[in-house]
């Protein structure tokens, strides 16, 4: 076994998965992989079978949480030292994998490959969302994270086993907010994305504005009241 | 508005925000059950210290009381909730049978599967004694 686990999280990626994964497998062996098909309504489940994927195979829909939920419960039980959430639409670039693994072997509990350490954000409806997040987490922890909403990130095997077994552990900003305030130390890695090459995203433009109400109520309030299940500290 | 009803709101709505506080501290609900009830009681709780604004609505919406403006949107909102509960309700139900179904199917599958393999190792031995 290999001390990363890549999850990638697929919802309807037909036209993406088989690009992805087999890039991993030629690629970047040094790597375990699972991919997580969450109730897929098109071909992503056959493609994995016929390809002989490494699947976690649900056979329900359980939205992006769930599903990544479901990856990180198998990452705590075989015993990873450290997962990566990786999308399945080709945004991700698996050659930042390494130096984020650099980064959090230096002791983090979080590394986010983020797309703005060196670079500056554009200023695009898209990054005022970024920014109106960056801003929460920034008031209520203090500390700067230039790009909360970018779905690279690796965790260590203490966040791994807490994402595993709680509830409210989304892959989203709030989580990371709440896992600062509560104490996990997070850096960030530049990197770059892809834009998207095929498929939908799983943020559509009406979501994305509930998506903003959710996630900066959770962030600026909510998150202050959590209590942090001390479970996690016996590994 | 009088006192007596503006109080009963704010206790009411006050009353709300640390129930939901309180669930979500000990991770007895989703935080996305939870934005609802705090953006709700958080208005409620508005328009009770503020009745000017309740009554600015109402007189706009030609409703002679602000009272009755305060019941109607409180109808009115909780009616959304829970037509969008109902259908929430309906389709976690479908997927507990689904789920349900699906364990059950592939288990006997791979009993299937299993017994099929042993089947073939039972042929095998057998031609091999002959």
């Amino acid at each position: 076994m290999k001390e990363v686990l890549v999850i990638i999280p697929a919802y309807n990626e037909q036209d993406n998965i088989k690009r992805v994964v087999d890039n991993l497998i030629c690629n970047y062996p040094q790597y375990d992989y699972i991919v997580v098909n969450d109730g897929s309504r098109d071909h992503t489940r056959r493609i994995c079978r016929e390809n002989n994927y490494k699947l976690l195979d649900l056979p329900i829909n359980l939205g992006l949480a769930g599903g990544f939920q479901a990856g990180m419960k198998y990452a705590y039980r075989a015993g990873y030292k450290y997962a990566i959430q990786f999308d399945a639409d080709g945004q991700h670039k698996p050659e930042y994998i390494e130096m984020m693994l650099k980064k959090i072997k230096e002791g983090y509990d979080i590394v986010i490959g983020s797309r703005f350490v060196e670079r500056k954000k554009p200023l695009s409806l898209r990054m005022l969302g970024s920014r109106l997040i960056s801003g929460a987490i920034r008031l209520t922890t203090g500390s700067k994270i230039q790009d909360p909403t970018s779905g690279m990130r690796m965790f260590s095997r203490k966040i791994i086993k807490e994402c595993a077994i709680n509830m409210n552990y989304g892959p989203e900003p709030d989580t990371v907010s709440f896992l600062i305030k509560n104490g996990a130390v997070v850096a960030e890695v530049q990197v770059e994305m892809d834009e998207r090459i095929a498929g939908q995203s799983y943020l559509t433009a009406f979501k994305s504005v509930f998506y903003m109400i959710r996630m900066l109520t959770s962030i600026i309030i909510i998150q202050n009241f959590r209590k942090r299940d001390k479970r996690y500290l016996e590994l | 508005m009088t006192p007596l009803f503006r109080a009963i709101l704010i206790i009411a709505s006050i009353g709300t925000l640390i129930g939901i506080v309180r669930k979500v501290r000990n991770a007895k609900v989703q935080i996305e059950s939870s934005v609802f009830w705090i953006g709700f009681s958080t208005l409620l709780l508005f328009l009770s210290i503020f009745p000017q604004v309740a009554e600015a609505v109402a007189d706009l919406l030609g409703i002679y009381s602000t009272v009755n403006f305060i019941f109607l949107f409180v109808i009115f909102v909780l009616f959304i909730h829970q037509f969008t509960n109902s259908i929430k309700i309906s389709q976690l139900e479908d997927r507990i049978k689904e789920l349900t179904q699906e364990i059950a199917v592939r288990e006997l599958r791979k009993k299937d599967l299993e017994s099929f393999e042993e089947e073939k190792k039972n042929e095998e031995n057998n031609s091999n004694r002959m």
